[in-house]
């Protein structure tokens, strides 16, 4: 028995062999790695060549085993062949194995077909990953394909949209069962119409050029507001989106339009703009559509608009004397009539507040003028209520504005003119009045700093003597508010306007009190404003000023307003001279009332108004200049005494010591001082 | 395509994305390399490449080494995980397969356009928990790396191996090549490593000349590029030694024959690591 051949030559067989086929075939290995590889082959084979008895049985393993790794090209058997059969043949130490060359071919045989075998089947096994890959990919597609399919199939027949595919000639293809409804045909029967038809005439135009191949850029859709006509003639809104469909050229092939049925939308959508735009009780314009509408009718009038801005008197009367149902009733009722009063002009009608109207009016060659149209309006307003009730309205009236004039500036001179309009009384009208407007806009602004100023002392008191005419001398002091310019008056009004009445008169209370305490300047005259005669926490407002002053009782003179006291009734007079405090009624006038009213009080002065008092100087010799005397005799006889208020010149003040009464303040006595000065 | 080559019998398993009248660049790679997943149309076309370049076989095995050197020297520098842009069809030697020898935990993310390459790489990596293949254009880098990062497969936080092997030549000059390179360097972080190769004009110039007059007729037209281009294509990485050079010389690794001519390599080929 031979020798194995030597391992070192085997080595070297392995590296010719890695030589000769490492070009043939890509083998992801390292050269090393192949020769290792290559090795255990040759191990195989020279074992086969050396066995006894000789079978090739075990090469078949080579080629596969080769073809496995992927020693594949076209040429590697070749070589394979080429280098094994010399090394096999030519090896020195194989010469002596008999039979050698019937070996080596047997040997190279087996190789071959073993490698040839695999390579067949290794080619099945490509082909048929080929196929499986293929066959996995083109499933994948169809089920991606089947799903959409499936999918647009649902969407198409559920949908609660319409869905219609058209041709390029604007028939349908296909309609779904939605757009069959929102016609009102048989869905089954719309293949073969033409869109176009199933839309309103004045859409159906527009339409047509929209669906224009070409009138559509690939990817592009076009959204649109149309009407349908259902079968019965009904338009039907709808908003509508198209996209065109290319085939698979690229060429434009189908319109898909999705139809969606807007027209509870459209009603709802309406409906919500009235109520952003209209007043739900009268279904009148609100404000807002008012302004908006105003505005415009001012742009663009030739003649000039008119502008009357209602508040209805004393409707609160009516809405909590008859309840809001009847208040209600009469709102609607109110706003109805004058509608009709404008029904033959360019005019508009609002409710612009809770019992305000405004009417503008685009004035014509025929419309009223102003006063005429007043009239009509009080007139309609005057015709009684189903309820009983007659309602009248006070007016502010902007007549033909500037074109400068912006809506807000309209809406606010129609406003300030009806307050102005109010303060006269009931049932009355005022044109705007520039001067007027200006004067009321510049004091209301005043007013609204008012809390400001008293924050940062800019208000103060001040000290007019009190002449007392039986003994000649002066016996005390009114305290006077200031504000700069402003004088007592003035302040007073103002703080009625803003509401600061209280607070501005508690406050002045206090430091006219303090000032008191401290002087010897006589008795203290504070003369309340009217809120503050009504408040109900009067008394102990006055009593905690006197507690933390220390200012007696009878140092004190509290005027109450006459007015006041006949509105609220006379408790807090009562309570004040309960303890102890002297009281007088300001800014009387003498009528029967507040001479009943000063019977019942037993005030220990009285104050007259200021009105008066400039009227009778106003006018000597008059009617009223003779009565006087004997309003102050009678208030005299009573008990009270009669003091006058603002007297400027001594020549009045002789007048008024003639008629009898027995003090006054004013400029004539001597001129108003800070408390600090007496 | 001339007749009689292109008429290919249109079997009904063959989805309807794949063309098999049409030659692809995947599959005649594929069929140099003596892969099995190429229609007749492919062959036909590898038959005038051949004409064009005998060595063609040979520079697909080059390469195709090239790609398993570059792996392997990616991972000694520590990359485990590879994006592989243009991965073909999966026939000898895939980047998993190769990095897992060294290092089982790799993970690959192959990308390819080509139906039958996806087809193909899906099947075979359908039980593999850590390689995937997206269906991408490459040269759309924000696609691809939005598909990569949503595999969760590769964690952008570590280096990544960017494989562009044998590919660039199918990118043409107004896809602003040097653009998607840079694209995906600027979503990997430093340390993360470039191979990529290319075909070169410069090597052989009446060949490659052919070779882009025969592939002007398939589905992907070739761009070859100069020595500079390719180099430059790198920007932003440190090229590691021997630099962009003929597939051969690159690494040979210990024992390998000296068989194959440098000159007749037809492929420019580098590593880079990013900056």
């Amino acid at each position: 028995m031979a020798q194995p051949p030597a391992r070192p030559r085997r080595r070297e067989l392995a590296r010719e062999w890695m030589t000769a086929v490492y070009p043939t075939a890509y083998v992801p290995l390292s050269p090393v790695e192949i020769e290792r590889f290559l090795l255990d082959l040759v191990d195989v084979i020279a074992d086969a060549v050396q066995a006894e008895p000789f079978t090739a049985a075990p090469i078949a393993e080579v080629g596969q085993r080769l073809v496995r790794n992927h020693f594949t090209g076209p040429e590697t058997l070749q070589r394979t062949v080429e280098v094994l059969g010399r090394a096999l043949l030519f090896t020195p130490e194989l010469s002596d194995v008999p039979s050698l060359p019937e070996k080596v071919v047997a040997i190279l045989g087996a190789l071959s077909t073993g490698f040839a075998t695999a390579m067949r089947l290794d080619a099945f096994d490509r082909q048929e990953e080929v196929k499986a890959a293929l066959l996995a990919a083109k499933q994948r597609a169809e089920r991606v394909l089947e799903v959409s399919e499936a999918r647009f199939r649902e969407v198409f027949t559920t949908s609660a949209f319409g869905i219609v595919v058209t041709d390029l000639d604007g028939v349908c293809v296909e309609a779904n069962e939605a757009l069959g409804e929102m016609v009102g045909v048989p869905f089954t029967e719309l293949p073969g119409r033409r869109l176009v038809d199933l839309f309103h005439p004045a859409d159906a135009d527009a339409l047509a050029t929209r669906y224009h191949p070409t009138g559509v850029r690939r990817g592009e859709r076009f959204r649109e507001q149309r009407r349908l006509l259902r079968d019965d003639g009904e338009p039907v809104w709808v908003h509508l989106a198209v996209s065109l469909l290319h085939d698979a050229d690229g060429a434009p092939a189908f319109h898909v339009t999705m139809v969606e049925d807007v027209s509870e939308l459209h009603l709802l959508q309406k409906n919500l703009d009235h109520q952003l735009l209209h007043d739900s009780l009268t279904g009148l314009s609100n404000r807002q559509r008012f302004g908006s509408r105003l505005e415009a009718m001012h742009r663009k009038s030739h003649r000039g608009i008119t502008l009357y801005h209602l508040d209805l008197d004393a409707f609160s009367v009516v809405n909590i004397g008859m309840g809001h149902a009847v208040g209600d009733r009469l709102l609607r009722e109110v706003g109805r009539r004058l509608e009709v009063v404008v029904a033959g002009e360019r005019a508009l009608v609002a409710r612009v507040a809770g019992d305000e109207f405004a009417i503008v009016v685009d004035n014509g060659p025929a419309t009223p003028r102003v006063p005429e149209m007043v009239e009509r309006i009080n007139h309609a307003l005057a015709e009684p209520m189903d309820c009983g009730t007659a309602l009248s309205a006070s007016i502010g009236v902007v007549d033909r504005p500037g074109a400068d004039w912006d809506v807000d500036e309209l809406l606010r001179a129609a406003t300030a003119t009806l307050h102005r309009a109010k303060a006269h009384g009931k049932r009355q009208w005022l044109p705007y009045d520039r001067h007027e407007d200006r004067r009321s806009r510049a004091w209301l602004a005043r007013a609204a700093r008012m809390p400001g100023a008293l924050a940062d002392a800019e208000l103060e008191v001040e000290y007019r003597p009190v002449a007392d005419f039986g003994s000649g001398r002066v016996h005390g002091r009114v305290a006077r508010l200031r504000w700069d310019e402003l004088g007592h008056g003035d302040c007073v009004e103002l703080a009625e306007a803003n509401g600061w009445s209280l607070v501005l008169g508690q406050w002045a209370l206090r430091e006219a009190a303090a000032a008191a305490a401290g002087w010897s300047a006589g008795v203290l005259h504070f003369v309340l404003s009217p809120m503050q005669s009504r408040d109900e926490d009067l008394v102990g407002t006055v009593m905690r000023v006197l507690d933390e002053t220390a200012l007696p009782g009878t140092g004190l003179r509290i005027h109450l307003d006459t007015r006041a006291m006949l509105a609220a009734g006379g408790d807090n007079a009562q309570v004040l001279r309960d303890n102890g405090i002297p009281i007088g009624l300001a800014g009387f006038n003498g009528g029967q009332a507040e001479l009943s009213l000063l019977d019942e009080l037993a005030a220990d002065v009285v104050l007259l108004a200021p009105a008066a008092v400039r009227r009778l100087a106003d006018r000597p010799g008059s009617l009223p200049h003779r009565a006087i005397g004997e309003l102050v005799r009678s208030v005299r006889e009573f008990g009270a005494a009669v003091c006058v208020p603002d007297l400027d010149t001594p020549a009045l003040a002789d007048w008024w010591r003639e008629v009898g009464v027995d003090g006054a303040f004013g400029a004539f006595a001597g001129p108003a001082v800070p408390g600090y000065e007496l | 395509m001339e007749s009689g080559c292109g008429v290919v019998e249109r079997t009904s398993w063959v989805p309807a994305g794949v063309d098999t009248g049409l030659p692809s660049a995947a599959r005649l790679y594929d069929y140099l390399l003596g892969g099995g997943h190429n229609f007749a149309a492919d062959r036909a076309l590898a038959e005038r490449f051949l004409l064009a370049q005998p060595n063609a076989r040979a520079i697909a095995r080059l390469n195709r080494a090239f790609l398993r050197r570059a792996v392997l020297h990616l991972i000694d520098r520590g990359v485990r995980q590879f994006l592989d842009l243009g991965s073909g069809i999966p026939t000898v030697g895939n980047v998993h397969e190769i990095a897992r020898r060294s290092a089982p935990d790799a993970r690959v993310v192959y990308v390819d356009f080509e139906d039958v390459a996806v087809a193909h790489s899906r099947l075979l990596l359908e039980d593999d928990p850590l390689a995937t293949i997206l269906q991408e254009d490459m040269t759309d880098p924000t696609a691809v790396l939005g598909a990569a990062r949503g595999t969760g497969l590769l964690d952008f936080d570590r280096p990544i191996g960017l494989l562009m092997v044998g590919v660039f030549h199918f990118v043409p000059p107004e896809d602003d090549p040097a653009g998607v390179v840079a694209a995906y360097r600027d979503a990997v972080v430093p340390g993360s490593g470039l191979a990529l190769s290319q075909f070169t004009s410069d090597l052989q110039p009446a060949e490659m000349a052919g070779i882009v007059e025969v592939m002007k007729r398939s589905m992907n037209p070739m761009y070859p590029r100069t020595h500079a281009e390719i180099t430059d294509l790198f920007a932003g990485f440190d090229v590691v030694e021997p630099g962009v050079v003929p597939l051969p010389l690159w690494r040979p690794e210990e024992g390998a024959p000296d068989t194959d001519d440098p000159a007749r390599a037809g492929i420019f080929a580098g590593v880079g690591l990013k900056k």
